[in-house]
């Protein structure tokens, strides 16, 4: 079933579509910083995107902090939301399942789908943020050789650089997959994918609305969204792992916890669509 | 006839002890039982000066009610005593440390590195070194439990001291100390304190305001570790591109100190100067009944104005400005142009009996 | 009757009933299919064909009772039972914006069971059966109503199922593609496979089925070999211009008459022919009469579960005023 639904994915022309979409934000950002030269002030915008005017090399997480609140939120809810019912709606889930395709089979092929559609997505976003941070922005000379400087100031070289921006982008696929598994339970719960979209989207909005709230602190361990922007601490020297351990106890428990309720709403459920 | 064969109502059982068991896993962890620890009040507060010259390496977080008159030239102090903010330090002793303040996006670093300062902003992509004089502004590293901690201790006796409960602050055995202010000038009520059972260092600070169930400002550990941290992290700044720029002068505090030709009083409404003291800004009073007298100029004096009349509550008059943003009272003299800037943990009443004599009691001692 | 209970069961449910909520779907039904069996599954919309078929097939859960296809449990024996089963249900269902070839390659794809070398091959075989062996690569969206079903059929043929379950196989069909179909379910029928057709079509039934089940309201109330149903009914109709004639002569054996027609309860029309026209009498048509489907089933059921009658109205005024005729 894996197989098949990844073909499906690669071939859609809406996948492709979409990862254009949430890559042009950051690709007209660049442009923009490259034409104007001038950054946020200190303090706002997204994380890194006032260093990149002098580093190229760190357009990628800039890149990665401007998709990540939402974009690619968006986008892993509206493919994992379409999962189970998109097909409810199309008709083609009772063909499915009496092809037979295990209902258990079905949820692990639509999230591998949805989660290698996040890795494009993100693959994407840090290819052409990359070319485009070193053709447009940043020193070139200094930069492809040399040293960059961490969040606290010290030298980092290219190999910890390279080594820490793989990890931050495997910490937002992750993040984005507790996402996946949460749209995954609501599409097969509800009966069009838009619901299911839009309920993952209420949690997230919901969630984020909780975190500038004080009186909601005892809560905000356990919003998805708690930890999300953590992905900067891995610049950090030494890196701050607290907050990066504890985004991914709290995404692999809400993966657990929805991956299993979507199992236990899905797997004797009456598929009557 | 064979029974209704539906095991929905188990799995979502499975799904409900699995999601209760990691909801509740951790609160269980943070909340077992500490033991308890018979020393008194005294003991504890002895151990918490005696631990002046330990080591350690930490993760912070404060939070503050105190809404500051937003003036640039109190850099970070709003951010540091408004908000809730994270700082993560290494602590080798008083000469040589090191405190970032950990923001979303950025980082705001101060490192001692035994002669001199060094100051960091990620966003500006600047460092900049200084001196370390002794009178300066509040800084991150004034907020850390245990700096917070010997400061309010500071002048208190045994008899103000009293015990609390032990707590666990960031994992760590704390023995609880509440202190209550010896002065009646003082606008703090008590403070309430955690220390570690082994080192004697604070781990948890939280300051009560006159009349305030909950705390104006609590700074606390989430992580601690009583070792010793390495010379490489409390190293200096080495980034290649890193702008380096060397000031004069700390911050405006530093900066009327060193120039201004003006001399404190030996005493403010009771409270002895005291010794820190060694130029045009007055300190008075001693941990928490403390206050500070800094001359400012017209153009700096006058925004600040602007601002404190602003804050709800100020008293306003010709002579002066006094404005509490909770147990910090903040007062500035005159109505125009120059002025004395009056900040410290005393009562608005006080504070004004203390601006009128720092006016009055102001030495002026001519061009440098 | 003897030869039917030799061969094996394919289909068999046991006081199979359905809840949903406070409404009762399926209400304690005892079907019973058997190999090599076309069997038609009667009954008028809302009458829990759809229920009982998706049962059948795993996908909604009974309640309570019991299913058995192919000899094994339902829904616990899945993974042996309908890789053996094609089923279209409640109409076609593809992916609007692939082809219906690469539609069939994708859906046989998705289980292990779908040969990769021999699946090109199948789905032409499958296409070719149904009559679309020569589609274009258009996308199903671009399809007709008609082709959309056959490409619906040709999905449930291409393993090559030992059981069929149809759903209104024949929905937005011309009559000439409904002959076509009827034949391919004949033809496949003939070469060993059980079909069960779903209809409210009675004519479709008739047609096609050996064996019927009459489902209303939930409830099977009707069940047997088509040639039972139909079998004579024990009396002999007749028409003649002599009307007055032949009633004098045929006396009791009369059951009822017109100005034109006798109905004579007498098993041979040979025999009453020979009588009458020893008699002199005019005979226009002479026949054993049979019992049509249609009686039977409208006798077993109530008025259609889309009606909802006052309960102070008579059932039904339509009505046949023959009862007996519902064995």
């Amino acid at each position: 079933m894996i197989p098949v639904e990844l073909s499906k994915l690669l071939r859609s022309r809406r996948t492709w579509m979409t990862i254009a979409m949430i890559d042009a934000l950051p690709a007209l950002v660049a442009v923009l910083l490259a034409v104007t030269d001038l950054g946020p002030r200190p303090g706002t915008g997204p994380a890194f995107l006032s260093a990149v005017l002098t580093d190229g090399t760190l357009y990628p997480l800039a890149a990665l902090a401007i998709v990540l609140p939402l974009f690619l939120p968006i986008a892993v809810a509206l493919t994992a939301g379409e999962a189970v019912a998109g097909e409810a709606q199309q008709g083609t889930l009772r063909y499915l399942l009496v092809r037979p395709v295990g209902r258990v089979r079905l949820l692990v092929a639509k999230l591998v789908a949805s989660m290698v559609f996040v890795v494009l997505a993100v693959l994407v976003v840090a290819a052409t943020a990359y070319v485009l941070g070193v053709l447009l922005l940043g020193d070139e000379s200094i930069t492809v050789t040399g040293p960059t400087t961490s969040v606290s100031g010290t030298a980092l070289s290219t190999p910890e650089l390279v080594a820490r921006t793989g990890l931050a982008f495997g910490y937002a696929i992750l993040c984005m997959l507790g996402v996946a598994c949460v749209a995954l339970f609501l599409s097969t719960v509800v009966r069009t994918p838009a619901a299911a979209a839009f309920g993952t989207l209420g949690l997230l909005v919901g969630s984020t609305v909780l975190l500038t709230l004080d009186a909601a602190q005892v809560l905000h361990p356990y919003l998805p969204t708690r930890y999300w922007i953590a992905f900067v601490d891995l610049f950090r020297d030494p890196i701050l792992w607290r907050d990066i351990v504890r985004g991914t106890l709290l995404q692999l428990a809400y993966v657990v916890v929805f991956l299993g309720a979507a199992w236990a709403s899905f797997a004797t459920k009456d598929v009557s669509d | 006839m064979p029974e209704p064969r539906s095991t929905a109502p188990r799995r979502w059982a499975v799904v409900a002890v699995v999601a209760a068991l990691l909801v509740a896993g951790p609160l269980a962890w943070r909340a077992r039982p500490v033991a308890a620890d018979d020393a008194t009040a005294a003991v504890v507060a002895e151990r918490v000066r005696a631990s002046a010259d330990a080591s350690w390496s930490g993760l912070v977080e404060t939070s503050g009610a105190l809404q500051l008159p937003a003036a640039d030239e109190l850099s970070d102090l709003g951010r540091l005593l408004g908000e809730r903010t994270r700082l993560r330090a290494w602590w080798q002793d008083d000469r040589r440390w090191r405190v970032d303040e950990l923001l979303p996006a950025g980082e705001h670093g101060l490192r001692r590195d035994g002669v001199g300062l060094v100051s960091w902003d990620f966003e500006r992509d600047r460092a900049t070194v200084s001196r370390d004089p002794d009178v300066r502004l509040p800084r991150s590293s004034d907020v850390l439990p245990p700096a917070l901690a010997r400061r309010v201790l500071d002048g208190v006796g045994d008899d103000d001291l009293e015990r609390l409960s032990d707590e666990r602050v960031a994992g760590r055995t704390a023995l609880g100390l509440r202190v209550r202010p010896p002065s009646p000038l003082s606008s703090i009520d008590h403070v309430d304190l955690w220390a570690d059972r082994e080192t004697g260092v604070a781990l948890r600070v939280e300051v009560y305001a006159d009349g305030q169930a909950a705390p104006s400002f609590t700074t606390a550990f989430v992580e601690h570790d009583p070792g010793r941290p390495d010379d490489a992290e409390v190293g200096p700044v080495t980034g290649q591109r890193v702008d380096v720029e060397y000031d004069e002068a700390l911050d405006i505090a530093d900066a009327a100190n060193q120039y201004a030709p003006l001399r404190p009083p030996g005493s403010l409404v009771g409270l002895p100067q005291a010794e820190a003291t060694d130029g045009a800004v007055g300190v008075f009073g001693a941990g928490t009944t403390q206050l500070v007298t800094i001359p400012l100029r017209g153009r700096e004096a006058e925004p600040f104005r602007e601002q404190l009349q602003a804050v709800p509550g100020a008293a306003v008059t010709a002579e002066r400005t006094v404005a509490a943003v909770g147990p910090l009272t903040v007062a500035i003299t005159g109505s125009d142009d120059g002025g004395l800037l009056l900040a410290g943990w005393v009562t608005p009443e006080a504070m004004g009996r203390a601006a009128a004599e720092a006016v009055a009691g102001y030495e002026y001692t001519g061009d440098r | 009757m003897s030869e039917l209970s030799q061969r094996p069961v394919a289909v068999r449910t046991e006081s199979l009933t359905k809840r949903f909520g406070p409404v009762t779907a399926v209400d304690g039904i005892d079907l019973e299919v058997r190999e090599g069996d076309v069997y038609g599954f009667l009954g008028a919309n809302g009458s829990g064909k759809t229920t009982t078929v998706r049962m059948l097939l795993g996908l909604v859960l009974p309640t309570s009772g019991r299913v058995e296809v192919l000899g094994e449990p339902m829904p616990s024996a899945w993974r042996r039972v309908l890789p053996q089963v094609g089923a279209m249900i409640e109409g076609p269902a593809a992916y609007g914006q692939l082809s219906g070839r690469r539609n069939l390659a994708l859906f046989d794809a998705m289980a292990a069971d779908g040969d990769r070398a021999s699946r090109a091959r199948r789905v032409d075989d499958a296409l070719e059966q149904v009559g679309l062996g020569g589609v274009d690569k258009r996308p199903v969206r671009a399809y007709s109503l008609g082709m959309r079903q056959r490409l619906g059929l040709a999905g449930a043929l291409l393993r090559r199922p030992r059981l069929l379950v149809l759903d209104e196989p024949t929905n937005g069909l011309d009559p000439q593609g409904i002959q076509e179909i009827r034949r391919l379910l004949l033809e496949l029928n003939a070469a060993g496979t059980t079909v069960v057709v779903s209809s409210h079509l009675l004519a479709e039934i008739e047609q096609t089925c050996t064996r019927v089940g009459v489902l209303d309201r939930g409830r099977l109330v009707l069940q047997d070999e088509l040639d039972d149903l139909r079998r004579p009914t024990g009396h002999v109709e007749l028409t003649t211009p002599d009307v007055g004639h032949a009633l004098g002569l045929l006396g009791g054996t009369v059951v009822a008459h017109d100005d034109q027609r006798l109905l004579v309860r007498d098993p041979d029309p040979a025999a009453v022919n020979a009588r009458l026209v020893a008699a002199g009498v005019r005979v226009t048509s002479i026949a054993a009469e049979v019992r049509r489907l249609e009686d039977v089933v409208l006798a077993a059921t109530r008025a259609g579960s889309d009606r909802f009658d006052r309960p102070d109205r008579p059932d039904r005024p339509d009505r046949p005023d023959r009862e007996e005729v519902a064995g």
